[in-house]
């Protein structure tokens, strides 16, 4: 089960990279969101995954969609310069970060240890998050509550038509 | 590494799958010209990090501040992509075009 959410995850983040037309791009997106749900699922957090399939998969994809089709803008524009060094040394950046990345998770001791030292973990209920975000996390969950409705300001004022 | 924890998952592949992800969001980043695809680049780094974030706490017994900061994680996303957004479509005014080669001047 891991290795097919994993796959999904990877797959649809990699037809994103390759996708030429921005709406079916935006559709990968949301096939690696909900991957991404199944890997919380596997990792005994049903909270997490509800929050993902309903928060990304649901509501930012819709967003991102819905802008793309407002202006109308599916198609990459040929670009003026072909830039091919830039390119190819950006691949190769990336390469090199990938495979870097895999070998140091693969060496890491301190990694190695906490897996082999961690304790049984029982699954996340609503109830055990709801208890604790009211409890311990309270202040920033009200933080929280500001900073939407002030970014929900902003942004209709940043796209509202000068008078 | 076993080929057990590639198909039942450990920290480690986790991490992996997190790290790649990541990497994937980056090269978007780099190597798209189109603002919006960009953007969604961005957000696949997000939720890299949201992955990594939650494997860790799993391998902590299940820890709840994970999944705690995991929802203050995702309400500043979902801020960032409204205004984000909102920007998108103010150059979009400006220029009539999200294709970043042309964005390379604060002032028209």
């Amino acid at each position: 089960m891991f290795l097919a959410f994993a796959l999904i995850t990877l797959g649809g983040a990699f037809a994103l990279l390759i996708q030429r037309n921005a709406v079916q791009a935006g559709l990968c997106m949301m096939l690696s969101f909900f991957g991404m749900a199944g890997l919380f699922l596997l990792l005994a957090n049903p909270v997490a995954a509800a929050l993902q399939i309903i928060v990304y998969s649901g509501a930012i994809t819709i967003l991102f969609l819905f802008v793309v089709m407002l202006l109308q803008s599916h198609r990459e524009e040929p670009s003026a310069h072909p830039r091919y060094i830039q390119k190819i040394l950006s691949a190769a950046l990336v390469i090199i970060l990938a495979l870097g990345a895999i070998k140091l998770v693969q060496s890491s001791k301190t990694l190695a240890d906490i897996q082999a030292a961690s304790p049984a973990s029982d699954l996340i209920t609503l109830e055990k998050l709801g208890e604790r975000l009211f409890t311990d996390h309270l202040v920033a969950l009200e933080a929280i509550g500001l900073l939407l409705l002030s970014a929900m300001i902003a942004a209709v004022v940043l796209i509202k038509k000068e008078a | 590494m076993d080929i057990g924890s590639f198909i039942h998952g450990s920290l480690h592949t986790y991490l992996i799958v997190s790290l790649l992800l990541f990497i994937g969001g980056l090269s978007t980043v780099l190597l798209r010209r189109n603002l919006l695809v960009q953007f969604m680049g961005i957000e696949l780094m997000l939720n890299a990090t949201n992955l990594a974030l939650l494997a860790f706490a799993k391998w902590r017994g299940g820890d709840v501040t994970g999944t705690v900061l995991y929802l203050l994680i995702i309400a500043v996303a979902a801020c960032e992509a409204a205004v984000g957004l909102a920007l998108i479509i103010g150059m979009f005014r400006h220029r009539r075009s999200t294709d970043t080669d042309g964005a390379n001047s604060l002032r028209q």
